[in-house]
């Protein structure tokens, strides 16, 4: 008999969606996929808009990674004024970026994923809770919450506000940075360090307790992107868009202008998630992934002592090209330590005090595509404007759309190996959506949770019965 | 403990219609002069981190939009807010009872807390509040003044 579960909506993921399984006639799983239920309406509000007002704008799309959008967004502006912001504009905005890194890496890690990581994935989902590691392990807690806390408080300073700075605009930034505020982010440094350092120690020390899960995890063959320097290393802020696949063979390097003739989008009918394909490959192979994994495999270096040592062992660990998306947790924890080093390397430099952060000028093209690397992955804005600057159209590609058919493809990895039968087991069900958390999908054009959101899974025949129904 | 002073934490998201009347509360305390000695934050969402900054206050008063089909848009409630024991697992983000049940966890300590929450109409993609809950906001501004000037002098 046919039938299908449904995990509805999927938990601790931003924004709302469901997985649906689908069973075969004698009860095995047939297909899996990811669903985003919510309408993304952000393309159309820009439409008539000033260009001016679309940095701010588009970073209101999101309370946990706004700083991505206004740096996608502000390169797009940059493109469209024919601008290049001064040196120290372009490093304070990456610097910024990288704080959003260190913060939004942290509430993934520490918040979403460290629940199932500490307690198990068939453990009772009343004690897998962030109250849960609190209590347990408050260390582990503390220096979630300092990381956050260290990456939101430097936005604040440089912004002027944690959430939905307005500080970048085209051309640059808005304001200098004041010797006072370097001190204060720099003196935040070595607690962060020390933070990171220990969340490392502990992940690494309890690696073996999830190595069935490592394995199944979305462990597949698939291509990467991300952003790289001139020299081939980790780049958040600008450079070029490089693909490699899964043993290291480089299938592109290319400017962000040029997205168009790599990366394709399709719609699913079944979902309001736009899912993108890289197109030499077409859509029925064109899987390939984003974020910290990606930069981990793509780039040669981070370029940073701290984070080339970790990345060295974790490939002598795993290999050069490792290939399960469990390991975006690690790479996570790479990435903040490495974002804390380049930090401090910025504000290091007597440069970042000068006073010349921005540059100005008229629109002088009709098209601009800003990039970043956003935490979760790749981010790109495309801008049509008129003569006036006046916002024709708007296409963003997020990080979840990038990863969209690889995280189809980990349910699906995932359901085959851990459900079984008709019966909704909590730990099974668990390791479904927590194979989703691996991507640290963020669909926040949601509104914020309305209380309590309940879990609703149910398993339905191909007749619409209903044989099983789990609410919590 | 003395120096301690009441903290509002509103959030939501601009973007979403009614749901940004938490931001329209927020910005209008800030110029209020009935609220010097309160301290008050916009989030887009709650997140864990908050616990660190209600244990540093004397009172937290959350405010939030409300989707209640029930209640007519506009009318507002006044609750209090009491730790969670099961939190965050059901939620992309954290709820309010979970920020004290962390503060709790981890610092020992959690003030009171009320949340402040008015029935909205609509989450729609969109930059402006509906009429019913736009003519709510000076009401919701006295609630959320009486409720920290109630504290400051207590």
């Amino acid at each position: 008999m046919a039938s299908e579960i449904t995990i509805d909506p999927v938990t601790r993921i931003e924004g709302h969606a469901r997985i649906r399984i689908s069973l075969g006639d004698a009860g095995q799983v047939a297909d899996a996929q990811f669903q985003v239920t919510q309408f993304r309406g952000f393309e159309k509000i820009c439409q008539g808009r000033p260009l001016a007002e679309m940095p701010s704008l588009m970073a209101r799309i999101c309370g946990i990674c706004p700083v991505s959008h206004l740096i996608a967004s502000a390169k797009a502006c940059d493109r469209i004024l024919a601008v290049k912001p001064p040196k120290t504009g372009a490093d304070l905005r990456a610097l910024m970026n990288l704080a959003q890194v260190v913060q939004s890496n942290a509430l993934s890690l520490f918040h979403l994923a460290s629940p199932d990581l500490l307690f198990g994935f068939d453990a009772d989902p009343a004690t897998r809770s962030i109250v849960g590691v609190a209590k347990v392990h408050p260390q582990l807690a503390m220096d979630g919450i300092y990381l956050r806390k260290f990456g939101q408080h430097a936005i604040e300073l440089l912004g002027g506000k944690r959430i939905h700075p307005a500080w970048i605009v085209p051309g640059g930034v808005e304001s200098p940075l004041t010797a006072e505020k370097r001190d204060e982010i720099r003196a935040m440094i070595p607690e962060a360090y020390a933070a990171a350092d220990r969340a490392l120690a502990w992940y690494k020390n309890n690696l073996l307790s999830w190595a069935e899960e490592a394995e199944t995890f979305g462990s597949f063959q698939s291509a990467f992107m991300a952003l790289v320097d001139p020299d081939g290393n980790v780049a958040h802020y600008d450079g070029r868009l490089r693909v490699v696949d899964h043993d290291g063979t480089l299938l592109a390097d290319f400017d962000a202008y040029d997205y168009a003739d790599y990366i394709g989008e399709y719609t699913d009918e079944a979902s309001f998630l736009k899912p993108t394909y890289f197109k030499p490959r077409g859509i029925e192979n064109g899987l390939y992934r984003v974020g910290t994994l990606a930069r981990a495999i793509v780039a040669e270096r981070f370029g940073t002592p701290r984070a080339d040592a970790e990345l060295e062992e974790f490939r002598a660990r795993f290999g050069r090209y490792p290939s399960s998306s469990f390991h975006y947790h690690q790479t996570r924890l790479l990435d903040i330590l490495y974002g804390i080093e380049r930090m401090e390397m910025f504000l290091n430099d007597p440069d970042i005090l000068a006073t010349r952060v921005s540059s100005h000028a008229e629109v002088n093209r009709n098209v601009g595509i800003g990039v970043a690397e956003a935490p979760r992955g790749t981010l790109i804005h495309h801008y049509v404007v008129d003569d006036d600057g006046i916002i024709q159209t708007a296409n963003l590609i997020i990080a979840t759309g990038h990863n969209a058919a690889a995280m189809n493809a980990s349910v699906l990895q995932v359901a085959r190996h851990f459900v079984k039968g008709e019966r909704i087991e909590e730990g099974m069900l668990n390791r479904v959506e927590a194979v989703i958390r691996c991507y640290d999908p963020c669909l926040s054009c949601s509104t914020h949770a309305m209380g309590q959101m309940p879990l609703h899974i149910s398993l339905v025949d191909q007749d619409g019965e209903v044989l099983d129904e789990v609410r919590r | 403990m003395t120096n301690r002073r009441p903290l509002v934490i509103a959030y939501g998201n601009r973007l979403r219609g009614d749901d940004a009347v938490g931001w329209v509360v927020a910005d209008a305390l800030r110029d209020d002069v009935r609220m010097d000695l309160v301290d008050v934050v916009a989030v887009h969402q709650l997140t864990p981190d908050l616990a660190n900054e209600v244990t540093k206050a004397s009172r937290v008063v959350f405010v939030d939009a409300r989707l209640d089909g029930a209640v007519a848009p506009g009318v507002i409630a006044v609750d209090d807010v009491l730790p969670e024991l099961v939190a965050g697992s059901m939620t992309h983000d954290v709820g309010a009872g979970t920020i004290l049940s962390l503060a709790e966890a981890l610092y020992g300590v959690h003030p009171p807390a009320v949340a402040v929450t008015v029935a909205i109409k609509s989450v729609e993609p969109g930059a402006d509040l509906s009429g019913a809950v736009s003519a709510s906001v000076s009401q919701l501004v006295d609630t959320v003044v009486r409720l920290c000037t109630e504290t400051s002098h207590a």
